[in-house]
């Protein structure tokens, strides 16, 4: 009797446990093994002395292979794989020819541009002005992302010999179409021709036989994975002839760390030679192995600003004389050594990137510009009508409600979180009441696009050829109901409006210069957003293995340091070009 | 039932339970974490969110736990967030413990068609993630406080309670004592509350204690990944903060350590107390 | 026996259906509209925004109203559909989970199994050699009090922070893609180590525990002293009380799943682990219905199918159940 207990306890618990391996096994070899394309490199490992490992972009599985897809193609697929017709260096505010060997307007509204001869797509064939004018035809279909080419003017792409031409049957917003000149990226005709509007819109197009491109590099391993992608070098590229360009690295390693936290610990450890993350406390480990743009505050390059965003349809936000005194009352100097540890900067009152300087008017500033000054704050509220009448320390609205306003930003995003706390302390030495509130992400866009909301902190706007990017980000309409990416405060000044538009349709600095400056002084005076500080192209590099990092210490070495989407184009393939190996 | 016997087991009891080294220490730690989130906030000057000046500092004579990358006290934070996190165990536990009587006891003392009803109830809710329910509703309110969370912790952890309540009321039912008090006439509720319960008082405050602990784990861990109350403190959004923070990797150890300790002191302190209970409660189990 | 499969099949067929039903609707309930949050993450120029709103709502089937969104449901589950990825588009859900799944399945499987059997042979050890119940006693109340993630925090830090010996962060090295090579292999096993140990310690020191304390319970029962009484050899009395204390032991391997599931979350997320507990994270942060549907879901199914292992297995170890649910009170 014992032992047929004992028996029918083993095959209890053995059911138990065949069970569990059957599991495992049956799912993890339809997992691991099958679901990962057959990678064109080895299993064994990569050798490190010519493998560059990059991270902070990725932040989902290596699945798109979508050139049009900026916001969600694997890494590095545009910029190394995929090219524009012109980089474009901000730092510099240079173009240069890339699949394209010139490019100018012929006439007010006609655009030529000259395609390079001689440069061979992945397959073989080689690269005509056929296929530009297809890449940008697909901006027909109404939900490309570039579909606005086609509804604001251009009428018709042509080609002849080399040369491609744009005619619009209107003057050109040439601030946009200069965008559009480094940041679509030319796709081969004779593969694309066989997709479905669909696809080339939102598909993945994840066949790695048919990601034909004129980049210097190709796939490696890790389609579909969830750790990492390998980019190969390939021979061939035209670049090398012509700007002398050949990248060191035999195979880029892009890397999807969940958290900055795993990405310090790899970078430190020399697992990873470039983190593009926002690392906290990086300041205090730049020294001999760890380098950054700058070797010192502010450490990184400004990439775009973040901006304090008032809804202007809410009391007191509408009143303009409530948003001076809200503007003085924030000590982001503070925010910028407790909160970042100075790798970030103060934003001039402006708000637009250092990269811009020439279009800001100094005189402006002067005149109408903001600066931290409680005492002023505390003046302005007074002046205007803002009373603190029962003793609690904060003012009131003008008709003696109190006056409490909610600053949100996403929940998990902990510099910003932060930031909110001080800006919330801050503004409580001049009387103001904020309540600092960390809804979800997903929340958050949703009351903000429909005006639900008193305060937002937002940086979308990224560095990139013109500040008309910002001015449109400020003051575009019409207004809708959800506003989904641009003009969150709801300013409605149709005044400023047809200047930017104006803006768009001016192309040399003079004429652009003209415009802004009007714009900042109604920007200045009206103040529809409150600029903080300057967020960081976020770049930490390890100098183990390789070195010639971008650095402002050097002229050749002035590039941006990042592998983010849209930013090989601007200086991350001369980046990746610059490198030297380390020993 | 007279009362002199009564007083005696009392007397016994306390006599016992005195002498019971696990119990004795198991609620020491527990109080010594007690008294520490009452009185500790009176012994720091900084609150536990204001940012001062020192940024990064290992624990020292001005700051005893050390300062958050950003300036903040560590010790004001833990001791506010040992504050936290007693208010959770005790409301969320508290309000599991409510439900998982009301089911065990209703579906134990009626049988049937009702008993039936409420154990699929009880499976269905003991079957759904409870961690996946649980961030979903969490991240469904906007304000989230203490409360809040602790409410979200009751409603979904009462399902184990439930089925330990009703198997005990099952065993008791059939006990004569019942019998006569049905017999008697009185009303179900009056039974239950009158009869069933009491010779289960202990079974029940042991209960209450592991489900007081277990809330405590839930809303640390609620907490540790972003879905606690936003503007305060506790013991999980301690650790997150460190996380987010890279403590680990820049060192700030002080950071992490004393939250999880913290933890460790309570939950462990409590699972002792209720062990010692048990040998106090049943004269078997006492190693004389 | 058969009418008692047969019932446990009922119980946990309509569970089933209740909790898929839940699983549906919960998701829905959280606010913020996925189309809009992909749309944002996209930086579309406002012109389009329009034009994608409309594509992305009916790609997902979010033009219909809700009942009949709850139907289209049920019909897709039946051919194994769950649907397509917000976060992801155009990937399915199915995928996704299967990418992630075995990398949770290796951290929980050989994590509740080896610390059920370790845990509930040292707790039986324990409880009958006292100089190793002092160690055991006060280590495993420290073990199943700790929480998952701070275990996990400070084994990372001392052997990933401090002492650098083994890999925290990712499933494998960066250097090499998954496949059955002994490289690769050897690799996971090195990043396998913590996050299993940190799931794996807490388990033992929780099993060791209730079965000291369940075999003590048991010694003192009265069958224990009768034999005792009769002159059995003790190891006998012991062997009697193990069975007797697994029992309870087993039930609660049931229960446990639901804490050790939460604890495999947290763990995934300090190490960095690319399992279904980062998906899930995700898919929240994204607001992914239809993930995190399939989530639920799959984990509901495994739930149910482990709770159901586990009746049957008590079934087969003790006859007492058999005999009792064949004759009702």
């Amino acid at each position: 009797m014992f032992t047929s207990r004992k028996r029918r306890v083993a095959v209890g618990l053995s059911v138990l446990a065949v069970a569990a391996v059957a599991v495992v096994a049956s799912v993890g070899v339809g997992g691991a093994a099958a679901r990962t394309a057959k990678p064109a490199t080895a299993a064994a490992g990569l050798p490190r002395d010519t493998t560059l490992y990059t991270t902070g972009t990725q932040w989902g599985t290596y699945s798109d292979l979508n050139p049009f897809k900026t916001w969600d193609y694997v890494t590095g697929l545009v910029g190394l794989v995929y090219e524009p017709m012109f980089n474009y260096n901000p730092l510099k505010d240079k173009y240069t020819p890339w699949l394209a060997t010139k490019g100018s307007w012929i006439q007010k509204n006609v655009y030529r541009a000259t395609i390079r001869t001689g440069v061979t797509w992945s397959d073989g064939k080689p690269l005509t002005p056929a296929d530009v004018k297809f890449t940008f035809e697909t901006g027909k279909i109404a939900t490309a992302t570039f579909h606005q080419l086609w509804t604001s003017g251009l009428k018709s792409i042509t080609t002849k010999g080399n040369d491609v031409t744009f005619t619009f049957s209107t003057t050109p917003n040439y601030q946009e179409f200069n965008g559009y000149l480094y940041n679509i990226a030319i796709v081969p005709q004779h593969v694309w021709k066989r997709y479905t509007p669909d696809q080339i819109t939102s598909g993945n197009l994840a066949s790695t036989k048919q990601m034909v491109g004129t980049g210097p590099y190709t796939y490696g391993s890790g389609l579909n994975s969830k750790q990492s992608f390998t980019w190969k070098k390939r021979s061939g590229w035209w670049a090398t002839g012509v700007y002398g360009l050949n990248p060191k690295p035999q195979y880029i390693v892009d890397i999807f760390n969940g958290s900055n936290n795993a990405s310090l610990a790899n970078l430190l450890a020399g697992n990873i030679d470039l983190s593009n993350n926002f690392v906290p406390g990086i300041n205090t480990k730049v020294g001999s192995k760890i380098t950054t743009y700058y070797p010192s505050a502010p450490y990184m390059l400004s990439g775009n600003t973040a901006w304090l965003v008032p809804n202007l349809t809410r009391a007191p936000l509408s009143d303009v004389q409530f948003r001076h005194a809200l503007a003085a009352s924030i000590d982001v100097n503070k925010i910028v050594e407790a909160d970042y540890g100075h790798i970030v900067s103060p934003a001039n009152p402006t708000g637009l990137l250092p990269v811009w300087k020439k279009y800001i008017d100094n005189s402006m500033v002067q005149k109408y510009g903001f600066t931290f000054d409680v005492s002023k704050a505390k003046s302005i509220l007074a002046a205007a009508g803002y009373k603190d009448t029962n003793g609690d320390g904060y003012v009131e609205n003008k008709d003696g409600s109190t006056l409490n306003l909610s600053l949100i930003v996403p929940n998990g995003w902990s510099d910003w979180m932060t930031a909110i706390q001080i800006i919330a302390d801050s503004a409580k030495a001049a009387g103001i009441k904020i309540t600092p509130t960390y809804p979800d992400y997903n929340t958050l866009v949703d009351d903000r696009g429909h005006g639900n909301y008193d305060l937002v902190i937002n940086n979308d706007q990224q560095i990139g050829n013109t500040p008309w990017t910002y001015y449109n980000y400020m003051f575009r309409l019409p207004l809708s109901d959800n506003q989904t990416t641009v003009n969150y405060e709801r300013y409605n000044n149709p005044a400023a409006w047809a200047l930017t538009q104006q803006l768009d349709k001016v192309n040399t600095v003079p004429a652009m210069q003209k415009i802004t400056s009007q714009l900042q002084s109604i920007f200045l005076q009206d103040l529809p957003l409150i600029p903080l500080w300057y967020n960081g192209v976020w770049a930490q590099a390890n100098t183990g293995h390789w070195k010639s990092w971008p650095t402002v210490s050097s002229s050749k070495l002035q590039t941006l340091p990042a592998m983010w989407r849209g930013y090989l184009q601007m200086g991350g393939i001369n980046m990746i070009s610059n490198l030297q190996p380390g020993k | 039932m007279t009362t002199a016997p009564v007083g005696r087991v009392r007397h016994e009891l306390i006599y016992v339970a005195r002498h019971n080294t696990k119990l004795m220490i198991g609620a020491g730690f527990v109080l010594a974490m007690l008294v520490l989130a009452l009185v500790g906030p009176f012994l720091t000057s900084q609150a536990p969110l204001a940012f001062g000046g020192d940024l990064q500092q290992a624990p020292s004579s001005a700051h005893w736990f050390g300062t958050t990358t950003n300036g903040q006290d560590v010790f004001s934070q833990f001791v506010y967030g040992l504050r936290a996190s007693f208010i959770v165990g005790t409301l969320g536990g508290g309000l599991a413990a409510l439900i998982g009587m009301l089911v065990g006891f209703v579906a134990g003392y009626r049988g049937g068609i009702i008993d039936e009803i409420l154990t699929m109830l009880t499976n269905v809710v003991l079957v759904i993630p409870t961690l996946a329910v649980l961030i979903t509703i969490a991240a469904y309110v906007t304000t989230r406080g203490f409360v809040t969370e602790a409410i979200f912790i009751g409603a979904t952890s009462w399902p184990w309670a439930a089925r330990a309540v009703r198997a005990q009321t099952f065993s008791l039912v059939s006990r004569e004592f019942v019998d006569v008090a049905r017999l008697s006439g009185r009303r179900s509720w009056k039974i239950i509350a009158t009869e069933i319960a009491p010779n289960m008082s202990s079974y029940l405050l042991m209960m209450f204690i592991l489900l007081f602990g277990g809330a405590i784990l839930i809303g640390a861990t609620l907490d540790f990944i972003g879905l606690g109350p936003s503007n305060a403190i506790s013991l999980g959004l301690m650790m997150n903060n460190a996380v987010l923070w890279s403590a680990l990797l820049l060192g700030t150890w002080w950071w992490f350590i004393p939250p999880g300790l913290g933890i460790v002191a309570i939950v462990g302190g409590l699972y002792v107390m209720n062990v010692g209970l048990d040998e106090v409660f049943n004269p078997r189990l006492r190693e004389m | 026996m058969r009418t008692y499969v047969a019932r446990k099949l009922l119980t946990y067929a309509l569970t089933f259906f209740v909790a898929v039903t839940i699983d549906w609707a919960i998701p829905r309930f959280m606010p913020g509209d996925p189309v809009q949050g992909l749309i944002s993450r996209m930086q579309a120029q406002p012109g389009s925004a329009h034009a994608l709103t409309g594509y992305y709502t009916k790609a997902f089937g979010l033009d219909v109203p809700a009942w009949k969104q709850y139907l289209n449901f049920w019909a897709a589950l039946v051919h194994g559909d769950l649907g397509v990825s917000v976060w992801q588009y155009p990937r399915p859900v199915t995928d996704l989970i299967v990418e992630a799944a075995p990398y949770t399945l290796a951290l929980l499987i050989p994590a509740i199994l080896l610390s059920f059997f370790a845990g509930n042979k040292v707790g039986a050890m324990a409880a009958r050699r006292k100089v190793l119940d002092n160690t055991v006693l006060p280590l495993g109340y420290v073990l199943t009090a700790t929480p998952y993630m701070w275990l996990a925090l400070v084994l990372a830090y001392v052997f990933g922070s401090v002492t650098r010996v083994l890999p925290i962060s990712g499933a494998y090295s960066y250097s090499l893609q998954p496949g059955w090579t002994l490289d690769f292999a050897l690799s996971f096993m090195r990043y396998w180590i913590l996050p299993f140990a940190s799931l794996f310690l807490v388990g033992f020191g929780g099993w060791a525990i209730g079965m000291r304390n369940m075999i003590i319970y048991e010694l003192e029962a009265d069958y224990a002293h009768y034999l005792e009484a009769l002159g059995a050899p003790r190891r006998l009395i012991r062997r009697y009380a193990y069975r007797n204390a697994l029992l309870p032991q087993i039930t609660g391997l049931a229960l446990a799943l639901g804490a050790v599931l939460a604890g495999a979350l947290v763990t995934e997320v300090v190490f960095n682990y690319p399992g279904v507990g980062s998906l899930v994270l995700t898919a929240i942060q994204n607001r992914d219905y239809f993930l995190l549907q399939g989530i639920f879901l799959c984990i509901i199914v495994g739930v149910l199918i482990a709770n159901f292992i586990v009746d049957i297995a008590y079934v087969l170890i003790d006859p007492r159940t058999r005999i009792g649910m064949q004759g009702h009170q």
